[in-house]
């Protein structure tokens, strides 16, 4: 089934390739606004070699990672103490908690510029926005939906809270919680580039937007080819990550 | 509401278990169709279990069976009434008491093995110990060389019996087991029986064993209590005086073993009028009951 997955036709891909690299060079299309691939393979050999695609891949890198991991970090607990110990106040916070969740981050971008200034720190909001909600909802439905038998069980051989906590509940909840995390890492990525573009100076977003502004299109394109590699790498990783941390799971 | 009965801490007696007097009354909320009322699921079981004894619990389905071993567990609390285990009231779960659920109830991330610990690892006994204790327990329910697989690469019979080692692995006095064998099929069942009495007699645990199959009741148990429902009340022992060690081919084919089961079959088929009575009394009584308002 891996196989599968990662068996993306590679023959059309060449295919396309080829159709792409010859279209500029016999004139069917303007090379201008549609570059050959070799001239963005070019661009991207010229800026590896200063080192300033290695810059920008690890600011947006690291801008999602902190994001989703500060996400995370408070999520995780407060969807524990939410769904395992006021599940009355949950449901009855739960209309409040699905429209903060509906706010798409972007509208809340000025606001955050606002208090925290363009800075790192709006758009590590931008990204912890967009991952907390994922993350608390899919925390509460794994933590509600952890079979009730397996907590009568715990507490038949005298398991206390502690107990019960980590040794049923989060083995229980984690499989949802990493739905959480593998959706919250997938926007997060998205809104980064797009605040990127808004107001950074430097990352694959501002890349794009920079190369745009300075009308540089072979880098525009590397940067937005690199942008959709990324992204996937990362969906992979955590899809990895996960079947080694859930193999226990009934394929 | 009733429930605050003065009922002793402690009781002399030489019984293992002794259930005196449990009443369970659930207070079922308003529904669509239905006004607040309560439902009485267990009415006034007295019960004793000797030590070592093999006890059977039958009745049909939603007579209370597994009202009444929560009760005994410690998960839930009779409404009045209690229970003792040798001599002492019950306030909560404990180590004592092992019990096989309805359902393997097997943690899916834990291997066998660690399934197996589950309870030694609560009561914090040291890894290299546990290990040991939990070799001996799958090698007492047949599951060598099957130890680090997980719950969803084993058949149902073997899910069993490892919710049965898991049990007896933290060493309790009394096996409390809830249609342990209801998930598996006919064949599985029966070498499961026959296992379980092995077990039992290697072991020498007190067992309470839940099941509505009056077979398995007669062919597992030193008595039989017979419940009938609505509500819950336990209509009569009946002592199994067939010879032991038992074994599933030659016991179930004996004239003595026919005599029993029918016996028990009768006595579950004519329930008294009284509970008939009831069925329809419990809603007019409800309905003028002062918690119908709620
Ligand atoms: N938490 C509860 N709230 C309300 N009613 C309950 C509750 N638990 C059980 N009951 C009712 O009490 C009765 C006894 O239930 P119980 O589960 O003890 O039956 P059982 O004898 O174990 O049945 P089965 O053989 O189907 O397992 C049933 O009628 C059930 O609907
Ligand atoms: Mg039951």
């Amino acid at each position: 089934m891996a196989e599968r997955r990662s068996g993306i036709d590679y023959y059309g891909v060449a295919v396309l390739l080829i159709l792409w690299e010859l279209a500029p060079r016999l004139g069917w299309i303007d090379s201008q606004f549609f570059p050959a691939p070799s001239a963005i393979f070019a661009e991207g050999a010229k800026l590896w070699a200063d080192g300033t695609l290695v810059l920008h891949i690890t600011v947006s890198l690291k801008r999602t990672f902190l994001g989703l991991l500060g996400a995370t970090a408070l999520a995780v607990p407060l969807g524990f103490v939410l769904g395992g110990w006021f599940p009355r106040f949950t449901r009855f916070l739960s209309p409040l908690l699905n429209l903060f969740g509906q706010i798409n981050a972007f509208s809340l971008f000025p606001l955050f510029v606002l208090f925290f200034g363009i800075g790192e720190l709006a758009k590590f909001s931008i990204i912890f926005w967009s991952c907390l909600w994922p993350i608390l909802f899919t925390t509460i439905a794994g933590v509600q939906g952890v079979e009730p038998l397996f907590i009568k069980l715990a507490r038949s051989m005298g398991g206390g809270r502690g107990a019960l906590l980590v040794k049923v509940l989060i083995p229980g909840a984690l499989p949802s919680i990493f739905t959480g995390v593998r959706i919250g890492a997938t926007v997060a990525f998205l809104m980064l580039i797009a605040a990127e573009m808004i107001g950074a100076s430097s990352g694959l977003g501002w890349l794009v937007h920079n190369s745009s502004v300075n009308y540089i299109i072979p880098r525009l394109y590397l940067a937005a080819l690199l942008i959709a590699l990324l992204g996937t790498m990362l969906n992979y990783s955590l899809h990895w990550l996960e079947n080694h941390l859930i193999h226990w799971k009934t394929s | 509401m009733a429930g605050v009965v003065d009922v002793p801490q402690q009781i002399q007696t030489d019984a293992k278990i002794v259930v005196k007097a449990i009443t369970s009354v659930f207070h079922l909320k308003k529904t669509r169709t239905e006004p607040a009322r309560e439902f009485i699921a267990l009415k006034e079981i007295n019960l004793e279990v000797k030590k070592g004894e093999f006890l059977v619990l039958v009745g049909p389905s939603g007579c209370g069976k597994s009202t009444l071993l929560d009760i005994l567990t410690g998960l839930a609390q009779p409404t009045s009434g209690a229970v003792y285990i040798d001599g002492n009231k019950v306030t909560g779960p404990a180590l004592d008491r092992g019990i096989v659920l309805q359902g393997y109830a097997l943690f899916p991330w834990r291997t066998v093995r660690q399934n197996v610990e589950f309870g030694l690892e609560i009561k914090k006994v040291p890894k290299r110990e546990r290990r040991a204790i939990s070799d001996n327990f799958i090698h007492l329910v047949g599951l060598d060389g099957f130890a680090d697989r997980f719950p969803h690469e084993l058949s149902g019979g073997m899910k069993q019996r490892v919710a049965i080692a898991r049990a007896l692995a933290y060493d309790p006095e009394v096996l409390l087991m809830d249609e342990p064998f209801a998930a598996v099929d006919a064949q599985t069942r029966e070498s499961l029986q026959d296992e379980l009495l092995r077990i039992w007699e290697a072991t020498g645990k007190t067992i309470l064993f839940v099941t509505h199959s009056i077979e398995e009741a007669v062919f597992l148990g030193d008595r039989v209590a017979v419940l009938t429902p609505n509500p819950g009340t336990l209509r009569e022992i009946v002592k199994i005086d067939l010879p032991r060690p038992r074994h599933n081919s030659d016991t179930r084919s004996s004239a003595e073993f026919g005599w029993i089961r029918r016996k028990i079959w009768e006595l579950l088929q004519n329930a008294p009028h009284e509970s008939r009575h009831h069925l329809n009394a419990v809603p007019v009584a409800e309905a003028i009951s002062p918690t119908a308002s709620l």
